[in-house]
């Protein structure tokens, strides 16, 4: 039987039954461990502990690299991990033992790679803390030809391995001015 | 993105910039999201002149506004859900909801403004309905008996219950519209982080800007439906718009002009970056687009037609135009604030660069595409629902053959 204010008696009961699925709807659908330290999963520091590495450090590498680990090691890019330039250590060796190849940049991808970095266009790099430099004004100023490539003079791991040496045997720099690189 | 750093990009990078400032993570989409909330609150609020402070003008649109707002408020979230990586972890907000989570904040009060508005539709629109269900067979009739609740009571004392409810939502609306817009300012102007942002103006001039977008749109919609359907445009009630968009507009106007003055006058730290922006990047779209064409214009424009004694064509075609520029005034003055904030390094010494492409996730086709989804919405809705006060069908009860 209708009466004036079935509509609104309708609306009020759709309104607690919303509300009831609502609460029903958290209580289950609420993770187990929410909130066991935090507004978050608990579970879910267990999960990422336990996700499988996928970078190591330089001293990794080292194990097996150990030649090219000692020019880096001892030249300017020292401070750059060996994942950066050739990709994450977890493509390449998975619970000691070999499973892929990392790419070794060749040619211009040599360009490319240096310029990712030594770019003067991109300004947030103070002078003193990276060298940036122009293309192909550094070549023309360094007196090479334009199509040189960036590691037909600098040593890719130990940028002024070659340069340093070259100036000591011209006696341009003392032994200790070139440092550990020109050994 | 590399590519773009080593060709023509880097070139619109000014002096020093942070290489994580480099990219503008909040794109067009959180442009898009003010917007669109803006215009929601802002026709609810037409509708509200007409249901609460009984503005008798306005009958005309009273109910368009409302269907309107509606529109747009189902489209609110999905630049938000464009803009996310997880869309669909959007539940997690209600199914372990987070007090203290600002943005999760707007979930709720958009929640509940959303049942606020559908039910005052729903009351507003019952005793049209019930008439309708009565004409209609099929699909459609089981449609009508649904949105009325299956009542068909039209008594007195029926439609003076829907009156009384309809006045406390419409009551309890306006409140609710002005914290939802202006949550979204708050939303920014919390982020103290970025310096263009960080303003307790910010709540306020993005409710008054609501308020401008919101009328606006409903007049500039208003007048171009009418003419493409040939019904004639009731001038009184495009007048007593403008005076209200007018009134709006110089208050919004002035808020934004002086938070700036405030910026220059302070001259705290940040100035130096607030000052390269709107007079580096921001010169184009802020000085000249914003201010200069779009909000100078229809300012003089609507001052001109509500002071001086103009003819009503004349004042209905120009109020249209002014209302199309307050559109694009506060769409531009959305892009300014979203994007010209992400603009700054904190490095306080650089700005980056962003241009949107035309196909990508967050470009400006899926812009277009959402700004379009609202009317596809309201044309529905009004397939539903007659907008219009001279095509409503008659409330007294049919004799059923």
């Amino acid at each position: 039987m209708q009466s004036y204010n079935t509509h609104v008696k309708r609306i009020v009961l759709l309104l607690a039954i919303m509300a009831l699925v609502g609460y029903g709807a958290k209580k289950v659908l609420t993770p187990s461990t929410f909130g066991e330290y935090g507004h978050y999963r608990g579970a879910a520091i267990e999960k990422e502990a336990n996700r499988p590495l996928k970078h190591m450090t330089n001293y990794s590498c080292k194990s097996c690299h150990a030649f090219e680990w000692e020019i880096h090691e001892y030249g300017k890019h020292k401070t750059i991990s060996c994942e950066f330039c050739h990709g994450p250590y977890a493509n390449h060796v998975k619970d000691g033992k070999y499973v892929g190849r990392l790419p070794v940049k060749k040619g211009l991808e040599i360009k490319t790679l240096c310029i990712r970095c030594h770019n003067k266009e991109i300004k947030a790099r103070p002078k003193d803390v990276i060298k940036t430099i122009k293309m192909p004004d550094h070549l023309k100023s360094q007196h090479v030809r334009e199509d040189h490539i960036c590691n037909q003079c600098h040593h890719v791991h130990a940028p002024l391995r070659y340069i340093n040496r070259a100036k000591k045997v011209l006696g341009l720099l003392t032994g200790k001015e070139a440092g550990n690189e020109g050994r | 993105m590399t590519e773009a750093v080593h060709t023509g990009m880097a070139a619109n990078i000014l002096n020093y910039v942070f290489p994580n400032d480099l990219h503008v993570h909040w794109s067009l989409m959180i442009v898009l999201y003010p917007y669109i909330t803006g215009i929601i609150a802002g026709a609810f609020i037409v509708s509200s002149l007409y249901h609460v402070f009984k503005v008798q003008d306005l009958k005309p649109v009273s109910r368009y506004s409302l269907l309107f707002a509606l529109a747009f408020l189902a489209c609110a979230t999905w630049p938000l859900l464009n803009h996310l990586g997880h869309p669909e972890r959007n539940w997690e907000m209600l199914i372990t909801p987070n007090p203290t989570s600002a943005m999760a904040g707007f979930g709720y009060i958009y929640s509940l403004y959303a049942i606020l508005l559908i039910f005052e539709v729903l009351f507003i629109y019952r005793p049209t309905m019930v008439a309708l269900k009565a004409q209609s067979t099929g699909k459609l009739k089981t449609l009508y008996n649904i949105l009325t609740f299956g009542s068909e009571d039209l008594s007195p004392r029926s439609i003076a219950l829907d009156k009384k409810i309809i006045a406390f939502l419409a009551a309890v609306g306006i409140p609710m519209a002005c914290i939802l817009h202006g949550y979204v300012g708050f939303i920014f102007g919390a982020v103290k982080a970025r310096p263009l942002w960080s303003s307790p103006l910010m709540p306020v001039i993005f409710l008054l800007s609501a308020s401008v977008s919101g009328i606006a749109g409903v007049i500039f919609s208003y007048v171009l439906i009418q003419k493409y359907k040939g019904r004639p445009v009731d001038s009184k009630c495009v007048i007593t718009l403008s005076k209200f968009l007018w009134g709006a507009f110089i208050i919004c106007f002035t808020f934004e002009m002086l938070e700036i003055f405030q910026h220059s006058y302070l001259k705290t730290h940040h100035w130096d970056m607030i000052h390269g922006l709107l007079w580096g990047p921001l010169k184009t779209s802020f000085w000249r687009m914003q201010v200069g064409i779009c909000s100078l214009i229809p300012l003089f424009l609507l001052g001109i037609l509500i002071i001086f004694k103009v003819r009503e064509k004349a004042f209905v075609f120009f109020a249209t135009i002014a209302s199309g520029l307050l559109l694009l005034q506060v769409l531009l003055m959305r892009w300014n604030v979203v994007i010209g904030g992400q603009l700054m390094s904190r490095s306080s010494r650089g700005f980056t660069t962003f241009h949107p492409a035309f196909f990508e996730k967050e470009g400006i086709l899926p812009a277009i595409l959402i700004m379009a989804a609202p009317l596809v919405i309201l044309w529905l809705l009004g397939k539903i629902m007659p907008m219009w006060e001279d095509n409503q069908p008659s409330t007294e009860p049919t004799t059923r053959t």
